[in-house]
């Protein structure tokens, strides 16, 4: 007996720290910070841009030559910002980020009265949402297209309102929490160490994981960016507004980036998916398709950025999946969530919702 | 039947039946998991196998037997990768992550270190024998 003890001594510790990662993997949560706080500062930039493009265009009349070199300067958000973010913004668009950001942590009041609501659609001055049920590849896809006045009205919450690690709960639950209209599941960041987590304008992680950050800036539009390339702080200087941390990028410019059999690198098979693309500025669709079930197969990576590219998406990001992939509209989940082989929803770290 | 030889088909049995477990073990798992996949999960068996099996089956072809101590830091070191690779399987195959994983290869790292330190040890002492 005492010559087996060290194989036995060796043996229980292996299996106690075992039970211990499990345990800290699965099961023990950790809250890191509040959420709900909110940074604007971003639709402030594109307001101050706005007003003095309007100032040039109002100049211009008068002295041509002058004009096109503050112009010229104006288009830039701040130093190292993308060159896109000041084109094409009307002042009621910017206005209407600050308006948001007043009435950011209260969206009830962001719901106008003048708001009209269907199981299909919904419309007030600010956003306009039209939610469409589709068959493809033998399962069912549901889509919403999503106009907003400003990219501001597009949010993202945490479970309990907290950051933190196996923080979960029912996207139903956090969006009805958070009074959202539309919700999809986000990037469940909550089960990942690294990967950027820029949330309502808020860095909360900045350690990169060398992967494809989905950034959505104030100005309504939508890139893909490697974390390598910029640090948090960056992307937010640079007017993030959202950031995740999933993928992979399934549209770039109009064009599919995932190849037919190279998929995510764990995921070989049709499953349920979500995603997340823009057609153009603060025009976005957000897709959830059924999978794993009789009804419905799911999608392949290839499969759902094709069927995004047939709605005119022009970047496309694929959040998380699995039986994660839940969307909530108007109180209601929409879709079939899948967990554990049942119809059920399963708690996420984070939503995405209007 | 010596007592070294039936410390090495002890052995042998140990480890084939630790490839037949790992290799059901990373199968079932993976049937279940939605096509979602883990190299580490597929292929966990091969640690048991390679470390294993092979070196045992090849010493008793030989008709030569490892020493005891050896075998302890050998075995354990087996089991630490084995069990370290389906842990990061399961984790792969959940979507999630964690740094502590990394515990397990330096774990059976420093075994595999220890047993080939008993190997030469024993080697030196058989060439240089005490009077």
């Amino acid at each position: 007996m005492r010559k087996h003890m060290p194989a036995i001594a060796f043996r229980a510790a292996l299996l106690a720290f075992t039970v211990f990662l499990a345990l800290d993997t699965f099961v023990f949560s950790a809250s890191y910070r509040e959420a709900g706080e909110v940074n604007t500062a971003m639709f402030s930039v594109l307001s101050t841009e706005s007003e003095a493009a309007e100032e040039s265009a109002a100049e211009s009349a008068t002295a041509a030559s002058v004009t096109k070199q503050r112009m010229l300067s104006g288009s830039r958000l701040a130093p190292g910002s993308r060159k896109k973010h000041g084109s094409g913004l009307s002042s009621d668009e910017s206005a209407a980020g600050t308006d948001a950001e007043s009435g950011a942590t209260k969206n009830s009041s962001s719901l106008s009265a003048a708001a009209a609501a269907s199981d299909t659609s919904y419309r007030d001055e600010n956003v306009s949402i039209t939610l469409t049920e589709t068959e493809e590849y033998g399962t069912k896809i549901y889509v919403a297209d999503v106009t907003l006045r400003s990219a501001a009205f597009l949010k993202t919450a945490f479970a309990n309102n907290t950051y933190g690690k196996n923080v979960t709960a029912n996207t139903s639950q956090i969006a009805q929490e958070n009074n959202a209209v539309l919700a999809i599941n986000g990037d469940y960041y909550g089960v990942q160490e690294k990967g950027y987590v820029i949330r309502n304008g808020v860095v909360y992680r900045g350690t990169a994981k060398g992967a494809d950050v989905l950034c959505i800036y104030a100005d309504g539009t939508m890139e893909v960016v490697s974390d390598r390339a910029y640090t948090a702080e960056e992307l937010v200087q640079n007017g993030v507004w959202q950031a995740f941390s999933f993928g992979p990028a399934l549209l770039e410019d109009g064009s599919v980036t995932v190849g037919e059999n190279s998929e995510v690198g764990r995921a070989m098979t049709s499953n349920p998916r979500t995603a997340i693309g823009m057609i153009d500025a603060n025009h976005f669709v957000f897709v959830v398709s059924d999978g794993r079930s009789s009804e419905s197969e799911g999608l392949s990576l290839y499969e759902l950025a094709s069927f995004m590219k047939s709605l005119g998406v022009k970047t496309a990001y694929n959040l998380d999946g699995g039986g994660s992939s839940t969307m909530v509209f108007n109180g209601r989940v929409v879709n079939n969530p899948t967990t554990g082989g049942a119809i059920k929803e399963r708690g996420v770290s984070d939503i995405v919702y209007i | 039947m010596s007592t070294s030889e039936i410390r090495m088909k002890k052995f042998l049995l140990q480890q084939l039946a630790a490839t037949l477990f790992f290799a059901f073990f990373g199968a079932v798992y993976e049937a279940f998991g939605h096509g979602v996949y883990s190299y580490f999960m597929i292929y966990a068996f091969a640690f048991p196998l390679l470390m294993g099996v092979l070196p045992a089956v090849m010493q008793l072809i030989r008709g030569k037997a490892f020493d005891r101590v050896f075998l302890f830091f050998w075995t354990a070191a087996i089991a630490s990768f084995s069990v370290g690779s389906v842990f990061r399987g399961v984790l792969d195959i959940y979507g999630t992550t964690n740094s502590l994983v990394v515990v397990y290869p330096v774990v059976g790292g420093i075994l595999v270190l220890c047993a080939l330190s008993c190997l030469l040890l024993r080697s030196r002492r058989l060439a240089f024998p005490r009077h």
